[in-house]
């Protein structure tokens, strides 16, 4: 019997998804942070999910950042500002 | 470079796993066997490893032999290859934002437009129903930057392309300029590349918008209802496309239009002013103190504007291709084998 050998297109280097990040027991005392994508409505929408969200915990602070558009990756400092203020993020897209 | 193949009792079974795993675009593929891959990197003197670009958002690498699998599965001959490459090659500079283009709503098509003598070489079709079917190079160069896509970089429909509606071009998107009855230097010595070069532009492009004039045998006529097509896609353009078919393009040369003229007579036809813009509702978030006078074009200036000539011998047509959203248009050379 004749047999065909053919090949793999996808990326075998490919890595697996990036691991969700470690959640808290309670936002209670943690500072929460609002990255939006300059989506009409995102920083509406953002702001009205921390409105919720003070309604049942006691935050510390609530940072804002609007990376400029949706189209393009966030500027990767200011990512890492983020990342070293804010014990969580949302990020959220709208229109 | 370490690719794993399969084995299969017969093609049938074959393109059954390429279905199954979710490797084709719906349609048939060609089995890509490890011969057909190696013929297509020899005819380019390629390596299987070596890097035809790096993507300029992930930073994923594009290697030869993989792009080459690909290639194969869209029904590329060897000889297509080098436009492939040249083509992979263009959509990973940064400022064609392949993985956003390639993700979102917005549904574009990746265009390959090639221009130089090579396209006839290889039988590229350049003139009646250009974008439609018919042709194997047209058709599977196009096919293979998609499979390309969706196969190895990972934007698969439905999954990490989220387009709303798509387009056809998905399939494959590939034409060649007509450089037989152009009256004009070929679209890859308007982009800077040395006279007889042959280049491969990428546009991250929407589906073609088709105007007819007939009866209008002056430029500024038919370019003008040109024009004023645009102007419904509103004034945040990147780039635009615009094709002409053979009768326009004979007028546009008994007039001794440039390339550069009708670009620059498009864009000035497309000037409307912010208040106006805004009144049809395509201006976002413009604030209260905006100068509702100022003016602007469909896109920035006539620098954003491709003109291309191309399409059947017969009928008074052109179509007009957008851009998705700040993605620029990237030519490259297609390294010719000797």
């Amino acid at each position: 019997m004749t047999s065909i050998r053919t090949l793999d297109p996808r990326d075998a280097a490919d890595p697996s998804p990036a691991a969700r990040a470690i959640r808290p027991a309670s936002l209670d005392g943690k500072t929460l942070g609002l990255l939006s994508n300059n989506k009409p409505h995102s920083e509406e929408l953002l702001r009205m999910m921390a409105g919720i969200i003070a309604e049942r915990y006691s935050l510390a602070e609530v940072v804002e950042y609007n990376k400029g558009g949706h189209q393009w990756p966030a500027d990767r400092l200011a990512l890492e500002d983020l990342a070293r203020r804010c014990d969580v993020m949302i990020h959220a897209t709208s229109e | 470079m370490q690719i794993e193949k399969w084995q299969f009792e017969d093609w049938e079974g074959a393109l059954d796993h390429y279905f199954r795993e979710g490797l084709t675009d719906g349609l048939p593929v060609v089995p890509p066997t490890p011969e057909r891959v190696q013929a297509m990197l020899d005819y380019c003197g390629l390596g299987a490893d070596d890097i035809l670009g790096t993507e300029g958002i992930r930073h994923k690498q594009f290697p030869a032999g993989k792009v080459a699998v690909n290639a194969v599965m869209a029904g590329c001959l060897p000889e297509h290859f080098p436009v492939v490459a040249a083509a992979i090659s263009a959509v990973c500079d940064r400022s064609y934002n392949f993985h956003a283009s390639s993700t979102s709503t917005n549904g574009i098509a990746n265009l390959v437009i090639v221009s130089g003598p090579y396209a006839a070489s290889i039988g590229m079709n350049h003139g009646v129903n250009l974008l439609g079917n018919g042709n194997r190079a047209n058709a599977a160069i196009g096919r293979a930057i998609n499979l390309v896509k969706s196969n190895f970089y990972g934007s698969v429909s439905q999954e990490m392309d989220k387009s709303t509606f798509g387009h056809s071009g998905k399939y494959s998107f590939c034409f060649a300029e007509d450089l037989e009855t152009s009256p004009w230097p070929s679209l890859a010595e308007s982009k800077g590349f040395r006279p007889g070069s042959s280049t491969v532009t990428m546009v991250a492009g929407n589906a073609p918008l088709q105007l007819e004039t007939h009866g209008d045998r002056d430029p500024e006529g038919f370019l003008t209802a040109a024009a004023h097509a645009m102007l419904g896609f509103g004034p945040n353009l990147s780039e635009v496309v615009l094709v002409i078919s053979q009768e326009l393009m004979a007028y546009v040369a008994a007039s001794g239009w440039s390339r550069v003229q009708v670009a620059d007579f498009m864009h000035e036809k497309t000037l409307r002013t912010t208040g106006e813009w805004d009144n049809w509702r395509r201006m976002d978030k413009l604030p209260q103190d905006a100068d509702r006078e100022r003016l602007l074009g469909c896109v920035s200036g006539p620098d954003r504007i491709t003109v291309v000539p191309a399409g059947g011998d017969a009928g008074e047509f052109m179509a007009i291709i957008t851009s998705w959203g700040s993605s620029r248009s990237v030519t490259r050379e297609i390294a010719v084998p000797n």
